[in-house]
């Protein structure tokens, strides 16, 4: 008698397309996630000192200073992690894949994902080049000027976060339709996938705000935002890794391994 | 339905946070925060307990009604708890408006910036909860659930029960705690 899950995987093993599967490429392209995560948190975070950030309350005077004392880290840091955001776009193709073994090929949420991943990269890019132009054009520009830099880093970084809740409301909803008695990504890492997307909202009230909990450094904008999203990112990491064997073996006794 | 704990633990979790910070800062400056906190007023705020606690009650008697597979009974419950999530939202509004008023707002100080941020966050809650359960009253009256399809209307009340808790903290740490 054929179970539930069975029957899943078969309906999604005739939706398969034609080309070939490189398991070992997708393995490799979903560990880029985590990957990604090591650089943001070690090179943007702890090196360019942001994590607290220096105050949205600094003077135009305290930045320029605070630019000027952490040049060299700045430099290093930011060049490095401008290179290793691209990262985050190459994880979220091996995550879209998996969503389309269960969505089906070419599903509209998989894609939205890709999307919203690869777009992520975008501001978070433009904002460290930002503030690495900042860093490296310190000694010829005017304390305003290194003021205006530092907020519109944080502004375009911040603010541009629905982008990554559309990647990450379409991931959710993706694996929680799945089907398989033992579904790729557990509920409860599909769940905090809801809560990182729910924490975002809050960082809106950045532009309006230089201190308290909704500050770009408060504890809800910056360290339950932010630090939601690095959790969520190693956890859904762990299951896809997991997620790319678990197809490879559904394959292979569906005779489908074609790689 | 499992993961939703997950989602109610961590919600749980950032509000302990949120509370913690809270008296932290109020550490900081507590006659700034007992001068702003006597401006708040209690009367609204214990009135707003007596409706959550009302809400969440009506909420419990739904699934009651539904773990004994009453049907008929978790419409009109259901309505219950809609109607006072909407007298919430209606009463913590006339709050914001005085305030507002009166020229209080967020940047105001930072014990307002809290005040705000606080009940912000919980009528942003508030408002979900509200929509869910309307969706659960409506889905209800067409007979969706029963004792045994009950995971989706559980789920909904745990996440109500939680907001009242909410409520049940916030309430005394903003308008009856006293910093000095």
């Amino acid at each position: 008698m054929a179970t539930h899950a069975e029957h899943a995987t078969s309906v999604s093993a005739r939706a398969l397309p034609p080309y070939p599967a490189d398991y070992r490429t997708w393995k490799i392209l979903a560990w880029t996630g985590p990957v990604f995560l090591a650089a943001v948190f070690g090179l943007w975070g702890l090196l360019a000192r942001n994590m607290p950030p220096f105050p949205p309350s600094a003077t135009p005077d305290e930045v320029k200073a605070h630019f000027l004392e952490f040049r060299l880290p700045l430099l290093v840091a930011l060049s490095i992690c401008v290179t290793m955001t691209a990262l985050y776009m190459s994880w979220s193709v091996a995550v879209a894949r998996v969503m389309e073994r269960i969505e089906g090929p070419g599903g509209v949420l998989s894609k939205l994902e890709m999307m919203g991943g690869t777009i992520t990269c975008a501001p978070v890019m433009v904002t460290l080049a930002i503030w690495l132009t900042a860093a490296h054009e310190v000694n010829y520009l005017t304390p305003g000027v290194m003021h205006m830099l530092y907020w519109m880093g944080w502004l375009l970084f911040d603010l541009a976060y629905f982008v990554t809740s559309l990647q990450i409301a379409a991931i959710s909803i993706v694996f929680m339709r799945d089907k398989r008695e033992k579904k790729l990504v557990p509920e409860p890492v599909i769940w905090w996938g809801w809560v990182t997307f729910a924490s975002f909202f809050a960082v809106s009230a950045i532009p309006f705000v230089t201190t308290g909990p909704l500050a770009f450094n408060g504890v809800i904008s910056f360290w339950i935002a932010f630090f939601t999203w690095f959790f969520w990112i190693p956890s859904l990491s762990y299951f896809i890794i997991k997620a790319v064997d678990r197809i490879k073996a559904e394959d292979k006794v569906a005779g489908r391994v074609n790689a | 339905m499992d993961g939703v704990w997950v989602f109610i633990g961590a919600d749980s979790v950032i509000f302990a946070i949120l509370f913690l910070t809270f008296m932290q800062d109020r550490l900081k400056n507590p006659a700034l925060f007992e001068a702003s906190r006597h401006t708040l007023n209690m009367n609204l705020g214990g009135l707003d307990t007596l409706i959550l606690l009302s809400s969440s009650w009506s909420v419990a008697l739904a699934i009651q009604a539904l773990k004994r597979d009453l049907v008929d009974r978790v419409p009109r419950y259901l309505l219950g708890g809609v109607l006072t999530g909407l007298m919430f939202v209606v009463s913590k509004s006339i709050e914001y408006f005085q305030k507002f008023a009166h020229g209080l707002t967020p940047g105001t100080n930072p014990f307002y910036m809290w005040y705000f941020t606080l009940t912000g966050m919980h009528l942003a809650h508030v408002l979900l909860g509200t929509s869910l359960l309307t969706f659960l009253w409506i889905r209800s009256r067409r007979g969706a659930f029963s004792s045994v399809h009950r995971a989706v209307p559980e789920s909904v009340a745990s996440f109500w029960h939680l907001v009242d808790l909410l409520w049940i903290v916030l309430f005394p740490l903003l308008y009856l705690m006293k910093a000095v």
